[in-house]
């Protein structure tokens, strides 16, 4: 039990060393308030490069961070790139870690735009410019945001799907996961659009997954064998949809979101009706070159609108 | 088939259990082996059945020197062992049981039909009739015991092996259990039969062997010896001389116990401890001791009965109640319930009375260290050091922690349930002394004890209990093994019956 | 017998300075390879990314100790965590709404506790169990989306949780510390760590000692689920946002840091430091490696590793 205080003594005593160490001992709050530096002008090769990305496992975001890479490779530029495998509060340590390592500029995927305003805050306080890609942060102060118009894409998705299922017809929704901005603005799109136009009757999330979009279809197609359509607010969950659709031995017009290359077979197959795809590799690639046009001194517009395109079976066959 | 082992000698480290033992069985012969605990009947059975290997001597079956690679092997030659505790699996079927690791199969699948029309046939023979597809844990010990037999006739046993047969069965299971032992006998079937029960191996065995500190002391045809003599053989000395005098000089009553009832468990037990008094508990195993003092002590319920504690009347719910009025109880299994056995010596004994030490909140570590460490001296615990761990002491050493945890939280009232199992003989006579020593102290104890002369050396008076009802208790002064084991089986012909 | 406790015992060793030897080891490792790593700014950093699980992890330390395992502290964070946050943007105070958030984390280990100790509930799948119910709870409440709003923004006291300093340090430093210290002595000082200690190393003798194990049991698990609010209050303030999947997997690190501390999954043997050494590994594993660059698929094997071999060295040195 002795050793134990001694031990306690010891941690401390390195903490106490620790704040001496800092020096400017001060107490209080992040204050959180940009600083406006003045541009040091640097050469893509010159560029330390930190980005943050909302998850790995979706080959969206690998999308988004071979758009990076190529680029870079390119140009010569050096990044560093941390996955947040979708904890907000993760992200917001990997940014802190890329603050510390003194990077020149951060790419930021947020997993959710509120909880990454502190670390964009952080960043500003260190003076290094932000971008944020796909979605944007709530406050604190963001250089530029690329990112597809996830509302437009869902009223494509809705104004495809009356024009070929009719009015009135019965569809369900595959949402994404809870609270997540996607979900609830390709969501808001769709919904707002089909409103008294088609007969939604059920949504149900499976939280962007394929296995889960699996099992939330096999269910549904259980309590409603005679829905016509199916919105999924990704192309990994209508690739769930079509595998319980084709075990049920039903054809359903399956329509998907993102545009990711296993949906574009499956829409080129057939399987899919369309998929309103975004470009990621376009949207990493236009970030990065954001980040380009900062250093070579150009003024950069605060939003940069990744396009939409509606990928149907008869575009791919035309 | 006869086995005979010579001159068989075995250590386990330092400790020498087997020295230069002979013993011999042979086919439709039943040699019953007595004596006491850690008298090394078991690592005699465990040689025989290849389960350890003898340090010298030989083993030769029917002539030829042999060596079983362990049990397995032996049960292939035609010796089984039917183990006190049956390992058998309670929620599978009889027959599930019976055929484990032997299934039969048909085409890879498990031929049921045919193993359940074996295990009809197997148990037939021994004149039982079951459903073998009962779960086996809903049948009772007696015919779980018949089933174990069984098996040994499908592995075409020669030699069983039986370690305490009847401790738990009832008198007409034992009944039973007798007529197949001597109907397997005539087929030709041998038999070892370990027994503390010394009235069985007249009715049964042939021949019994004495063992006594790793040594055959006495091996005799059983129409030769007298239970007189089997007692001495077993203990090895006059019985009075290894128990200390004791000279009782009871106060007031400190536990009154009145009609004391859970139905099922035991009922209208009435008894009273008194200050400075030993009172005995004896009775067969089951017999429903441990579990009237649990309920004294707060860990089981009771419907019924009063519980007065030096006057004044309680109904513990829980231990804490319990200690909270100076009871202590030291439990029959030292290990699963006396012991935190990864906890140091100084934790163990401290933990019934920590709340005493507490200053400010925190715990006085210097008050319990001297606390600790004038407890394992008096008690002479060794190793005497209070941070060494529970579990690495031997069996006498804990039991005396376990005693120093009771005897450190001021217990005025302290039951001990069977407080020498696994004991050394030196430690046994240590903590016979300490007993001495406390009732000197006006503390009232009560001891559960299945040992007949520890209880009739070491106790004032004995209460005596069958099947749940306390039977009588009489004065340790004019009682005998015979007055005594009467009682205990249910006959209450001399039984006299005395309220405090 | 004697000699045993003057000699060298390199099991003994392992099992108390292990974990700390390993924790020096990994900084001087890292130190090397980023020398930026030993930085005071990147210190307070990794201590200040160390504190949420840490915090956790003290309280798991107690229910590992007794034999149990609490899976719901991840869905209780997010929990209290989001209650908090909307009694602050709808204008409750926020030392009333921070004691609140507290509070209900104690209820929610209370309910756990409770489960074990009288339900007679595995701890393992009653906590699966809340895990669930408390996460669908949290779902329901925040209707999927999290909360965030001006007020949480302007309190400076909520702020101050998650993002002040105190002395140039971060609050939830400091918060960590207090934590320690506070759980340190409960455990080592007190007749209540006594009893910890014996449930879990023997519960039925603990009975019979006099202990009572079930009052003991929901009193760790209460302290438990405060610890896992308490958590919770600092990364919503952190995070200035209160996210409904906030927590997920949080206590696997948590029984991570405990493990990797030293302490047995099987009760009775552990101690406070080695946690605090635990969550420290854990959080210089992390920050380390993210210095270094080195790819987040990387990381996890490299952590699961790391785990693995602290189970097999507890596992070797615990072998009589």
């Amino acid at each position: 039990m002795k050793k134990s205080i001694r031990r306690l003594l010891v941690v401390g005593a390195a903490l106490l060393a620790l704040v001496t160490a800092t020096a400017c001992g001060k107490s209080g709050l992040d204050n959180g308030g940009g600083s406006t530096t003045k541009v040091t002008k640097k050469a893509p090769k010159n560029l330390k490069v930190g980005a943050s990305l909302s998850t790995l496992s979706n080959p969206f975001f690998v999308s988004v961070k071979k758009g990076i890479n190529d680029l870079a490779d390119k140009k010569g530029t050096s990044v560093q790139i941390a996955d947040a495998q979708n904890d907000t509060a993760k992200q917001n340590n990997d940014v802190e870690d890329l603050i510390q390592k003194k990077v020149d500029v951060l790419i930021i995927n947020p997993v959710d735009s509120s909880a990454i305003s502190s670390a964009v805050k952080d960043a500003n306080d260190a003076g290094i410019p932000v971008i944020t890609v796909d979605r944007s942060a709530d406050s604190g102060k963001v250089l530029s945001l690329v990112a597809s118009n996830s509302t437009k894409g869902g009223q494509m998705a809705a104004k495809y799907m009356i024009e070929k299922l009719g009015e009135n017809a019965k569809v369900a929704e595959l949402q994404g996961t809870p609270g997540a901005s996607a979900t609830r603005e390709r969501g808001k799109g769709f919904d707002g659009y089909v409103k008294g136009k088609l007969d939604v009757v059920t949504k149900q999330t499976a939280g962007f997954d394929r296995a889960k979009g699996l099992s939330v279809t096999e269910n549904i197609l259980q309590g409603h064998g005679d829905i016509k359509g199916i919105f999924s607010q990704n192309d990994e969950m209508a690739l769930g949809a079509v595998q319980a659709a084709k075990a049920a031995k039903k054809t359903i017009f399956i329509v998907g979101f993102d545009g990711e290359d296993d949906g574009i077979k499956a829409v080129k197959a057939g399987d899919m009706a369309a998929t309103v795809a975004q470009q990621p590799e376009e949207m990493g690639r236009l970030a990065l070159q954001a980040a380009y046009d900062h250093f070579a001194g150009k003024k950069v517009k605060a939003y940069t609108e990744s396009p939409l395109e509606l990928v149907t079976t008869e575009s791919l066959t035309k | 088939m006869k086995i005979e082992l010579q001159h068989i000698s075995k250590s386990f480290g330092a400790n020498q259990v087997l020295t230069g033992v002979d013993f011999t069985v042979e086919s439709g012969s039943v040699h019953a082996l007595v004596g006491e605990n850690g008298a090394g009947k078991s690592t005699l059975m465990n040689i025989l059945t290849g389960l350890h290997k003898a340090d010298g001597g030989t083993m030769l079956v029917d002539g030829q020197p042999t060596t079983f690679t362990g049990p397995l092997d032996a049960e292939q030659h035609g010796i089984s062992f039917i183990h006190q505790e049956m390992n058998n699996f309670l929620q599978m079927s009889v027959v599930d049981n019976m055929f484990l690791n032997k299934e039969l199969r048909h085409h890879g699948l498990l031929d049921e039909a045919s193993m359940r029309k074996q295990a009809q046939q197997y148990l037939a023979q021994l004149g039982t009739q079951l459903d073998v597809d009962a779960p086996i844990g809903t049948l009772s010990v007696g015919r779980q015991q018949m089933i174990e037999i069984a098996k040994s006739l499908m592995t075409d046993a020669k030699i069983i092996i039986m370690d305490e047969p009847t401790a738990a069965l009832t008198e007409k299971e034992i009944d039973q259990l007798f007529t197949v032992v001597r109907r397997l006998q005539q087929q030709g079937v041998g038999f070892i039969y370990i027994s503390h029960r010394l009235e069985e191996i007249f009715e049964i065995a042939d021949t019994v062997t004495v063992m006594r500190d790793g040594v055959a002391v006495s091996s005799a045809a059983t129409k030769d010896v007298t239970m007189a003599g089997l007692v001495h053989d077993m203990v090895g000395r006059d019985m009075g001389d290894f128990y200390p005098e004791r000279h009782p000089t009871p106060g007031k009553v400190a536990l009154s116990v009145k009609n004391l009832t859970e139905p099922g468990v035991f009922r209208d037990i009435s008894f009273a401890v008194h200050e400075g008094e030993i009172l005995a508990f004896s009775g067969l195993m089951g017999a429903g001791r441990t579990e009237v003092m649990r309920a004294i002590f707060g860990i089981d319920r009771y419907t019924s009965g009063t519980v007065e504690l030096f006057g004044a009347p309680v109904h513990f719910k829980s231990p804490a109640q319990a200690i909270a009025h100076k009871l202590g109880f030291l439990t029959e299994n030292r290990k699963d319930e006396g012991l935190i056995l990864a906890d140091s010596l100084h934790d163990n004994i401290v933990l019934p009375s920590i709340n005493g030490f507490r200053h400010h909140g925190l715990i006085d570590t210097k008050a319990t260290d001297k606390f600790v460490s004038m407890l394992v001296d008096r008690l002479t615990v060794h190793p005497a050091d209070p941070a060494a761990e529970a579990g690495s002491l031997s069996g006498g050493n804990q039991q005396k922690v376990v005693l120093a945890k009771w005897v450190g939280s001021g217990s005025q009232v302290l039951i001990l349930d069977e407080p020498t199992r696994g004991v050394d003989v030196g430690a046994k006579r240590e903590i016979y002394d300490l007993m001495n020593e406390l009732t000197d102290r006006h503390v009232a104890i009560i001891m559960i004890s299945s040992d007949l002369p520890e209880v009739l050396g070491m106790s004032d008076r004995i209460a005596v209990m069958y099947e749940g009802r306390l039977m009588g208790i009489v004065p340790t002064q004019t009682a005998t093994q015979e007055s005594v084991m009467t009682l205990a089986t249910g006959n209450q012909k001399e039984a006299v019956t005395n309220g405090n | 017998m004697a000699t045993k406790s003057a000699k060298f015992n390199l099991r003994q060793f392992i099992a108390k300075l292990g974990p700390l030897v390993a924790l020096i080891l990994l900084v001087i490792l890292v130190t090397i390879l980023s020398p930026g790593f030993l930085s005071p700014t990147n210190l307070l950093n990794l201590l200040r990314q160390v504190s949420i699980n840490a915090v956790i992890a003290f309280g798991m330390t107690f229910v590992i100790l007794t034999g149990g395992i609490d899976l719901s502290v991840g869905s209780i964070l997010a929990l209290s965590g989001a209650v908090t946050a909307s009694m602050i943007t709808s204008g409750i105070p926020s030392p009333l709404a921070l004691l609140i958030g507290l509070a209900l984390g104690a209820i929610f280990g209370l309910i756990n506790g409770l489960l074990v100790a009288y339900g007679k509930a595995a701890a393992f799948i009653a906590t699966l169990a809340t895990m669930t119910i408390y996460r669908g709870a949290t779902y329901v409440f925040t209707d999927g989306n999290p909360i965030t709003g001006a007020k949480m923004n302007n309190s400076f006291l909520f702020q101050y949780v998650g993002r002040g300093y105190l002395f140039g340090i971060p609050f939830p430093i400091i918060i960590m510390l207090v934590a320690y210290v506070i759980l340190f002595v409960l455990l080592h000082k007190t007749a209540f760590g006594r009893k910890t200690y014996a449930l879990g190393g023997n519960e039925t003798a603990a009975y019979i000692a006099g202990v009572k194990t079930k009052l003991v049991t929901v009193i760790i698990f209460t302290i438990n689920g405060l610890m896992a609010a308490a958590a919770g209050l600092i990364q919503t303030s952190r995070l200035s946002s209160a996210q409904p999947d906030a927590g997920t997997g949080y206590e696997m690190d948590a029984i991570a840091a405990v493990v990797l501390g030293g302490t047995s999954l099987a009760g009775g043997k552990g101690r406070m430091f080695g946690t605090l050494i635990g969550a420290l590994i854990i959080g210089t594993l992390n920050n380390g490696m993210n210095l270094l660059g080195i790819s987040s698929f990387w990381q996890q094997i490299v952590k699961g590793i790391v785990i693995l071999i602290a189970v097999l060295l507890d596992r070797k040195s615990s072998k009589a």
